[in-house]
């Protein structure tokens, strides 16, 4: 499959089931809002060495947030029940408590599971705390110095998907830099998908383990590193001199399709010579989201 | 489900079995067999009242209902509509569910029984007109929204939850306060037990409000909404955490 003379590979992505949760912070402003959710979800890349993986899923006008504020809403996601409450105590304690005029909400009210963040972090009213019930719901009032902070008792907890990929293969860094640009604004404030690495974009595409150090259970991709291409068993084609890979994390299989599609078909662009995708034979993740399939 | 008054009462018409969830499991004959109190003695519901339609969560009482009280007394759920004012100890002790009244309401909406330590625990009453003295009197928790003027003592000896008065709320108010808020859109006469904190903006005040608007309809405008507060802890001859926010500007 070619689109606009760039060849689509008959290949995967393969993509693991995780827990997520969506929170709404909203600010004063939508900078206040923004500052929280990006210290929020600063450091949360990759569940191999963050432990979450959390990013930016859009913007919200003030119609859409629950206090009638500007917003942002947030996805977060591990790998297991367990720790995804452990995270959101401490991150929100840490940045979205600390930042002047935000709150923070549930995005996921239908979700069963429910995440007692709000009740844990009540504690640092030291007693001073009071929560109130507003249509059925309870949120937790924290007296800050600024005046108070508000927050929703619970959250909801639901299964997501982590680690939707595609990698542009272009003929220079240039090129690939460029059609990675294109994706990511495709990709971007989409209701059901985060892009958690740095501006989207991740150059270090890692294999599982390592040919030589036993205690790394990751290290780089070697098989797609274009200076590598003469001592390895590469799988970078004739005529390709760069490679980045495109990360997604999503609420369903659905939403990381549809974005997928996006992005790839952005990606087509001048000096990119194929799109491809991560996989480990299949025998790792549930999720397999096949190229040509997705574009058809 | 529709409960129309078809006898007026000549004395106070005690009739704390109207509640819509109690109601919603019943048939019509069932519910007019209810006992009630009339002047002291007792009497059926169906001496006073007709049911019309099919079993429901929601209720909805008709007909001039001053006289009669208790109305939703110890309510759990469900929704509870009435187009008229209503006498004394509307919710009483309820725990659940939301009570509209189209009018005034007596003494003690929202309130404790006779003796006992707690009023409502849970649920909402809006009173769209003005409420009797201690309104929302020891609630445990729950919502009592009086759109009018509260009579003297609203939220007498609260323990926790929210009293709104959108118009005047007369002396007293907060009286021996535990914990709770006292939302005044409206002037308010303080005790002097309240002091005077700060003037913020609530965070929660921008959803309760606005959720009121929305579910209710009320006439809540945005300087209302997204206002300052002057914020007064009290009653400091009790525990002292609970308070009185007072609109005092957009």
């Amino acid at each position: 499959m070619k689109i606009d003379g760039v060849t689509i590979e008959d290949t995967f992505a393969e993509a693991f089931t995780m827990r997520v949760a969506r929170l709404i912070i909203t600010g004063r402003n939508a900078k206040w809002a923004r500052e929280a959710a990006v210290k929020l979800t600063g450091f949360a890349t990759s569940v191999i060495g963050c432990k979450c993986e959390a990013g930016i899923e859009r913007e919200l006008a003030v119609d859409e947030t629950p206090d009638g504020r500007p917003g942002v809403s947030v996805l977060f996601l591990t790998q297991d029940k367990q720790s995804l409450p452990e995270q959101l105590i401490v991150r929100i304690g840490q940045t979205v408590l600390t930042c002047p005029t935000t709150a923070c909400f549930d995005g996921l009210p239908e979700a069963p599971d429910r995440l007692a963040v709000g009740k844990a972090l009540r504690v640092f009213g030291d007693g001073f705390q009071s929560s109130k019930v507003i249509g059925g719901k309870r949120y937790w009032r924290l007296p800050v110095m600024e005046g108070e902070f508000l927050i929703e008792e619970t959250f909801g907890m639901q299964k997501g998907v982590g680690g939707g990929n595609f990698l542009i293969l272009a003929q220079d860094a240039d090129a690939a830099l460029a059609a990675a640009e294109a994706a990511v604004v495709a990709m971007t404030n989409i209701r059901g998908v985060i892009l958690p690495f740095p501006g989207g974009v991740v150059r270090s595409g890692s294999k599982v383990g390592s040919q030589r150090y036993k205690n790394m259970i990751a290290t780089t991709n070697d098989v797609f590193d274009p200076t590598l291409r003469a001592i390895t068993a590469s799988q970078v084609p004739a005529g390709v001199n760069s490679v980045l890979e495109i990360v997604l994390d999503g609420t369903d299989a659905p939403a990381i399709e549809a974005v997928m599609r996006a992005g790839i078909r952005a990606a087509c662009r001048p000096g990119v010579v194929a799109i491809t995708a991560g996989n480990y034979g299949g025998k790792l993740g549930p999720h397999h989201f096949y190229l040509q399939k997705i574009l058809a | 489900m529709v409960l129309t008054l078809a006898t007026a009462p000549t004395h106070p018409l005690v009739a704390d079995c109207i509640a819509a969830d109690r109601f919603a499991s019943l048939g019509a004959r069932d519910i007019g067999q209810l006992p009630v109190t009339h002047g002291g003695r007792r009497a059926r519901l169906g001496d006073f009242f007709t049911v019309t339609g099919e079993r429901s969560a929601t209720l909805r009482i008709a007909g001039d209902l001053a006289k009669v009280e208790g109305i939703g007394a110890g309510m759990a759920g469900g929704d509870l509509v009435v187009d008229g004012s209503v006498g004394r100890d509307l919710g009483r002790a309820m725990a659940g569910g939301r009570i509209d009244v189209q009018g005034s309401a007596g003494e003690n909406a929202g309130g404790a029984p006779p003796g006992a330590a707690r009023g409502m625990t849970g649920g909402e009453i809006v009173i769209r007109g003005d409420a009797g003295a201690q309104a929302g009197a020891a609630a445990r928790r729950g919502l009592i929204v009086v759109t009018g003027d509260a009579g003297p003592q609203a939220g007498r000896g609260m323990i926790a939850g929210t009293v709104v008065v959108f118009g005047r709320a007369a002396p007293g108010a907060g009286r021996f306060l535990k914990r709770g808020s006292i939302v005044a859109l409206g002037a308010i006469d303080r005790l002097a037990t309240f002091r005077y904190a700060c003037t913020y903006r609530p965070p929660h005040l921008l959803l309760l409000l606005r959720y009121l608007r929305a579910r209710y309809q009320l006439a809540i405008g945005d300087p209302q909404i997204t206002g300052r507060y002057e914020r007064y802890s009290g009653d400091l001859a009790e525990l002292g955490k609970g308070e009185i926010l007072q609109w005092v500007a957009e």
